[in-house]
């Protein structure tokens, strides 16, 4: 185990450098320029203008040496300065990622447990009316727009009922709290705000719901046929037979056999959701990294494209390596192997 | 075979009843917990103001702003030294209380409020007006042409400042009313990096200071900047005139105009300023307002005879505008809620009353295309990005616009580009029919030529080929501006009106519409009006 972390570990830095590079490569291939981000369309026509802007830019430079310059600053842990917001990317993504792991990790409990508990209901009624609801119910999750199902609940909840008071992290009424995390939940805890803290939850709860509700699907189809295959099997009958009641037989012997699969796609899709949540970011206007993405590639800010693309890949990395380790966690069998 | 079943399949009660109970508890829970919250309690708070808006700000530096939120926040943290009316018309006074100028529009004297403060209490002198306005020109920001009229600026003393124009210019009070040349507190800028010098672009090191401080005369103070999250302000205490009427502003980062819709009617946001004519249809409750009001905004058709042979024929340029259902274009695209447009200026600007619009007449375009020798029809191709500038959605507009050529022969390809792809072949000209759009930055016609005349600089004449095609050039238009510049009342209406006539015969830009702009606010928000030069003014909102 320890010999396979260390080979990961060891290729993480060239993977990110491949990642890195054809990321650049790409966005310096569309045929566009960012320039309009920062002198405007008007000036656009002023070669004195553009010119300046170019040199104190870089983008005078030949695209070799641009790329040099950008990799000899990465390793310097310097990722650039975005040409949209005008603050250092680092920054940029330092200030968005609590916000997108907060999300994320919300909708990874809502979701996987709802995942799990209805994949178990479906496994366990197998063909009854709990089984038909229960995948009825994973399946508009995974199928409805999440644009559509964001808005709709955001009326209902904020309009109609008045639960939430809106789109965002927190009520722009209040002052957000001192940071320490940049995860409000944990700040507000930490500074003893109750207030906030609840106005903080609030806000998580319906973003963590409609993003959760997207995964509820695919994690709960898994777990069903592994379960049923599961259970199929001749220890069940002989934990049954030892008098096991039928919630340690569905969670402490099926169910821990029928999670292995089941760990691949909770863990790309935590990867996945740390980048693409960028509808529901827009909905609710969560500022998170996936509207962060979006803004960076419509104004082709490169440094802050690159600086994505590389929390990205980071991010698939680090969920395949938790993952190959939760499998070797899960299952003895490849840990004796 | 009975037993094996009969131990697989256990009775469901057990569970089934304990997985009742989870959620019965579950749901009291979070029933309990949503429902807590008071959020009409909230929206009554009068120390805060919640503007829900897309954030689109490209910096907070007065002289590289060029966004919609940028004029905003401009209009709180700092002042010109004159001011546009609510009548979007009339100057008054700003940091300047009063101001003489010469008979031939050349030499702007201002005096200055010996009352006028910095945040930070320092007096506001005229060496800042000097420093501010010459700093938005070397800076070479996306607003630095605002600058272009001033030739030199003089400081004899602290309270007066003297602009001398490069040429007469009667409407540049209006232009000083544009947030870019706000005045700045040079001291303080300066000591972080800002540069007024000629070779500013390359020294000035400010603008990365200047998305965490303020350095402004304005009522408010730059509180904290999150780039596409939030932007705060609060209450200048120390300000000079009438106290702000908020401890704090907040701009809430609402991509969604539903979204915004939603917390006007929840309470959540005070002003949501993106929301649409058909968002705002599904707003209903009574406690928000919605008022379309006309904008100074314009949307129209570019033809570029640089991108097709058939449009260097004025006959072929004319028969288009023609052929365009410039009604049904509007009531197509904006459910009618937009208003026809006399000149590529927006309509009650300088010279615009009297005009005629452009004529819907099919006939008379199909007879302009035989006697170009085209009474077979053409065909054309438009590139366009796929966006809705002030609610208006291109794709649908174009589509239109296909109909209607499709009725006089004309057969339009449509190519529907990202922006910035369609940004990069419109710059390297090869586009031929292209919607585009305007925004004005003040109240004056001064704009439109340098913007869309057929003359050499203009931003427009360039992509339709001066250079390459000299017939293109409006012969009568320099002389013509130059003196509707140097005019002013009946006279410069005379002058403009004759200037829009030689720019509409040139049918190089054909002004389709301007799209009203729908306010939409909770109704105990007062002093909202749409405003030419800022669209929001901060100091002017108060609750009642």
């Amino acid at each position: 185990m320890m010999r396979m972390l260390v080979r990961r570990l060891l290729a993480t830095p060239m993977l990110l450098l491949g990642i890195v590079t054809l990321s650049f490569l790409l966005s310096r291939a569309v045929p566009a320029d960012p320039l309009v981000s920062i002198i405007g369309e008007r000036q656009l026509g002023d070669p004195e203008a553009v010119a300046s802007a170019q040199a104190r830019w870089g983008l005078d430079r030949s695209i070799p040496e641009q790329y040099a310059i950008y990799v000899a600053n990465l390793v310097r842990g310097d990722l650039g300065t975005s040409i949209r917001t005008k603050r250092p990317v680092a920054r940029d993504l330092m200030d968005r990622l609590p916000a997108t792991l907060e999300l994320t990790l919300a909708a990874m409990a809502i979701g996987v447990s709802a995942g799990l508990a209805l994949g178990v209901l479906s496994a366990r009624f197998k063909d009854r009316a709990a089984d038909h609801l229960a995948r009825a119910f994973a399946l508009i999750g995974s199928s409805v727009p999440i644009f559509w199902s964001g808005l709709i609940l955001l009326h209902l909840a904020s309009v109609r009922l008045g639960w939430v008071s809106g789109a965002g992290r927190l009520d722009a009424r209040l002052s957000p709290p001192p940071e320490v995390t940049g995860f409000h939940l944990l700040d507000a805890l930490i500074a003893r705000d109750v207030t906030v803290l609840a106005d903080a939850l609030e806000h998580l709860a319906l973003p963590a719901i409609v993003l959760g509700w997207a995964v509820v699907g695919i994690i709960s189809r898994l777990v069903r046929a592994s379960m049923l295959d599961v259970m199929g099997q001749d220890f069940i009958l002989m934990a049954r037979a030892k008098g096991a009641s039928e919630m340690r037989v569905l969670t402490h012997h099926a169910l821990r056999n029928a999670l292995l699969p089941a760990l691949t796609v909770i863990g790309f899709s935590f990867a996945y959701l740390i980048t693409g949540a960028v509808l529901t970011e827009t909905v609710f206007a969560w500022p998170g990294i996936g509207s962060y993405a979006v803004a960076s590639a419509r104004a082709l800010d490169y440094p802050a494209i690159m600086g994505v693309t590389l929390i990205a890949g980071l991010a698939f990395i680090l969920a395949n390596l938790l993952t190959d380790l939760s499998y070797l966690l899960a299952n003895p069998r490849i840990r004796a192997a | 075979m009975v037993e094996r079943n009969a131990m697989l399949r256990r009775s469901s009660h057990g569970l089934g009843g304990r997985l009742r109970s989870w959620a019965i508890a579950a749901g009291a829970a979070g029933a309990l917990m949503l429902g807590t919250a008071d959020h009409q309690a909230n929206a009554a708070k009068d120390d805060r103001l919640v503007i829900a808006i897309e954030m689109d700000f490209n910096s907070l530096d007065p002289a590289r702003t060029f966004c919609i939120a940028c004029q905003i926040f401009m209009t709180g943290v700092y002042e010109t030294v004159v001011e546009i009316g609510p009548d979007n018309k009339e100057i008054k006074p700003g940091l300047a209380k009063s101001w003489d100028v010469s008979d031939d529009q050349t030499r702007f004297t201002f005096h200055l409020d010996p009352a006028a403060r910095f945040a930070d209490g320092s007096p506001v002198e005229a060496k800042d007006v000097k420093w501010s306005w010459e700093r938005l020109h070397n800076v070479k920001g996306g607003a630095a042409y605002l600058a272009d009229a001033i030739a030199t600026v003089e400081a004899p003393d602290p309270q007066t400042v003297i602009a001398t124009l490069a040429a007469p210019n009667s409407e540049f009070l209006g232009i000083l009313t544009a947030v870019n040349l706000a005045v700045v507190n040079s001291d303080v800028a300066s000591e972080h990096g800002a540069s007024a010098a000629a070779d500013a672009d390359k020294t000035d090191t400010a603008e990365t200071w200047l998305l965490e401080n303020s350095a402004g005369s304005g009522p408010y103070i730059l509180a904290g900047y999150k780039p596409n999250e939030e932007l705060r302000l609060t209450r200048n205490e120390k300000y000079w005139g009438k106290k702000a009427a908020f401890k704090e502003v907040v701009f809430q980062h609402v991509p969604n105009p539903v979204a915004q819709a939603q917390m006007l009617e929840s309470g959540a946001a005070d002003i949501a300023m993106n929301v649409d004519a058909e968002s705002a249809t599904k707003i209903h409750s009574a406690d928000v307002v919605v008022r379309p009001v006309s904008a100074f905004n314009i949307v129209h058709l570019s033809l570029y005879p640089l991108g097709d042979e058939h449009l260097r024929d004025k006959r072929v340029r004319q028969a288009i505008s023609y052929a365009l259902d410039y009604q049904g274009i509007i009531d197509a695209t904006l459910g009618g809620k937009g208003d026809r447009l006399v000149a590529p200026i927006p309509n009650g600007f300088p010279g615009t009353s009297g005009l005629k619009p452009a004529e819907h007449d099919p006939e008379k375009a199909k007879q302009l295309l035989k006697e170009a020798g085209l009474a077979d029809g053409l065909k054309l191709l438009a590139k366009y990005p796929d966006i809705k500038p002030f609610g208006v959605d291109l794709s649908i507009m174009m589509q239109k616009i296909q109909q209607d050529f499709a009725e006089v022969g004309i057969t339009l390809d449509l190519e529907p580009l990202p922006i910035n792809v369609w940004r990069e072949q419109r710059n390297a000209k090869k586009v031929a029919v292209t919607p585009m759009w305007f925004a004005s930055d003040y109240y004056g016609s001064g704009q439109a030529v340098p913007f869309f005349g057929m003359v050499e600089g203009s931003w427009h004449a360039n992509f339709a080929g001066i250079s390459e095609i000299p017939d293109l050039a409006n012969k009568r238009l320099p002389d013509l501006y130059a003196k509707a510049l140097a005019s002013t009342g009946p006279e410069q209406e005379k002058l403009f009106a004759e200037v829009f006539e030689e720019m509409m015969s040139d049918v190089i830009i054909l002004p389709l519409m301007s799209p009203k702009q729908t306010l939409t606010y909770r109704k105990n928000v007062t002093g909202m009006h749409y405003s030419v030069c800022c669209n929001l003014i901060l100091p002017e909102l108060s609750l009642q």
